[in-house]
């Protein structure tokens, strides 16, 4: 069976719409929590992205993900995971973005604290304001 | 809706759609494609392969042998990004002391005994995913986040006195990691100490021995896939992991008042 | 049949993962807004599954199901609940 056309498109267009999404929260929105929201969501958007890229769709069967299950005849369970197998690649980087992110975002969060307990608000226009 | 506001959305619009176009053209293809890329080929074919004992990883999993044996050194400074992160968040907190006269609040009987469940199972499924992680999926970085996740519902449910008073201060948490850490660090030039008291020569971040570097983690352990240096790099990095967002998360959870001492 | 399912599955998903982040992103109570968010994150949990990666799926949902609601929730305590005016 081949990939259909349509699932593929709407999955991506469905990832380019929540980056645009997410961009104009982290533009539009005023409050910063509201902004680190939608950096959580961008960052998210960014990594399915990534592992869409790392994703096949073999010539016969289904794919697989990437472990070795079938370990009684290496000779042959190897080559046939190399055929069926979708790309581990994309998935390492991801999985290492994620927590790195997490420690990023909880970085973010100590610091939107402290503007708060500095200027008594996490609204940047009266934060323009106030500065005035 | 104010005229700043049309523009910034018309803008997001038009860079989105030019975003698409470009990556359409050039970086995305054909989706879904029919083959891997060559160097996914190269990295599952070698994952674990018996027949070239020489370019092999020794893992059944190919995402954790990437992770922690073909691009370990982009993993180990990954890893270092981390801890500044969380050095920098404890830095916010400096000279903050929490005090642990008044009594701990927390929350009903019935959400403190599904806690103290939790507090057992949760722990476990984190364990069999460190110690799995070259067998199935999972790994160090998985099982220090499902493992974080039981130390968010102690600090809800029974409240952060409550923790201290059980013996689970700061710095015995910084120790922890600091153990993880170092441990990452000895699994790294682990072979590189063994091969200069023997003698021979070997590479830093080396699991299964290579053309001119004869030495190698144990694969196999009695009949059962150890994996070499994965199994090590896993349960080192779960405990870091763990104990570096374990730390920063009960930093959250001290109450203003006590911030707002130091800070004034 | 099964792989069909699978696909039209996915399909559904992405869109409701489109419509959570926009609830998401307009709604100016940040307790709602976090909550449309996870629910977001959870419909990004599912597509990474049929993408084949389960071991991104056992860090996403600890990460972004549990932990990052919970600091984003710590942080709206701390602040203002509410967005904008």
């Amino acid at each position: 069976m081949e990939f259909p056309i349509i699932v593929a498109s709407v999955i991506v267009v469905s990832l380019y719409v929540n980056l645009g999404i997410a961009l104009y929260g982290i533009f539009a929105r005023p409050s910063l929590v509201k902004k680190l929201l939608a950096i959580t969501i961008l960052s998210d958007t960014a990594n399915a992205f990534a592992v869409l890229v790392g994703y096949r769709w073999p010539r016969t069967g289904t794919p697989q993900p990437p472990v070795l299950m079938n370990t009684t005849n290496y000779n042959e369970s190897i080559k046939y995971y190399v055929e069926h197998a979708v790309d581990p690649l994309p998935q390492a980087l991801v999985l290492t973005a994620i927590v790195i992110g997490l420690a990023v975002t909880l970085f973010i969060a100590f610091i939107i604290i402290q503007y708060y307990r500095l200027h008594g608000t996490v609204d940047v226009r009266k934060t323009k304001a106030l500065s005035r | 809706m104010k005229k700043s506001e049309v523009c910034v959305i018309v803008s997001i619009i038009i860079f989105i759609f030019s975003l698409a176009y470009i990556t359409s053209l050039g970086g995305l293809g054909y989706l879904p494609p029919v083959d891997v890329r060559k160097l996914a080929q190269i990295y599952l074919s070698s994952t674990y392969n018996p027949f070239e004992p020489t370019n092999t990883s020794s893992g059944y999993e190919s995402v954790t042998a990437i992770v922690w044996d073909f691009r370990g050194l982009d993993t180990f400074f990954e890893t270092a990004v981390f801890y500044g992160a969380i050095i920098a968040s404890i830095a916010v907190y400096r000279g903050v002391s929490i005090s642990t006269k008044k009594k701990p609040i927390g929350m009903s009987p019935i959400a403190k005994t599904i806690t103290r469940l939790s507090t057992v199972l949760i722990p476990t499924v984190a364990a069999s995913i460190a110690f799995h992680g070259h067998l199935t999926p999972g790994g160090g970085f998985q099982a220090g986040s499902v493992a974080t996740v039981v130390i968010v519902l102690i600090v809800m449910v029974f409240g952060l006195r409550k923790v201290i008073l059980k013996g689970l201060t700061k710095p015995k948490i910084l120790l922890l990691r600091s153990l993880g850490l170092v441990g990452i660090g000895l699994t790294a030039i682990g072979l590189v100490l063994a091969g200069l008291v023997i003698g021979v020569n070997a590479y830093i971040f080396q699991n299964q021995a290579k053309p001119i570097a004869h030495i190698s983690y144990p694969m196999w352990i009695d009949d059962i896939l150890v994996g070499g240096s994965l199994l090590l790099f896993n349960l080192f990095e779960f405990v870091a992991v763990m104990a570096g967002f374990a730390l920063v998360l009960m930093l959250f959870s001290i109450e203003e008042e006590e911030v707002r001492k130091v800070i004034k | 049949m099964i792989e069909i399912f699978t696909l039209a599955f996915l399909m559904l998903v992405s869109i409701a993962s489109v419509i959570a982040a926009f609830k998401a992103i307009i709604e100016k109570d940040m307790v709602r807004a976090i909550v449309y968010s996870a629910i977001q994150s959870a419909m990004y949990a599912l597509i990474f599954y049929v993408l084949m990666a389960p071991d991104i799926v056992l860090v996403y949902i600890p990460v972004s199901v549990g932990i990052t609601p919970a600091i984003l929730l710590f942080v709206t305590k701390k602040t203002e609940r509410y967005d904008g005016d």
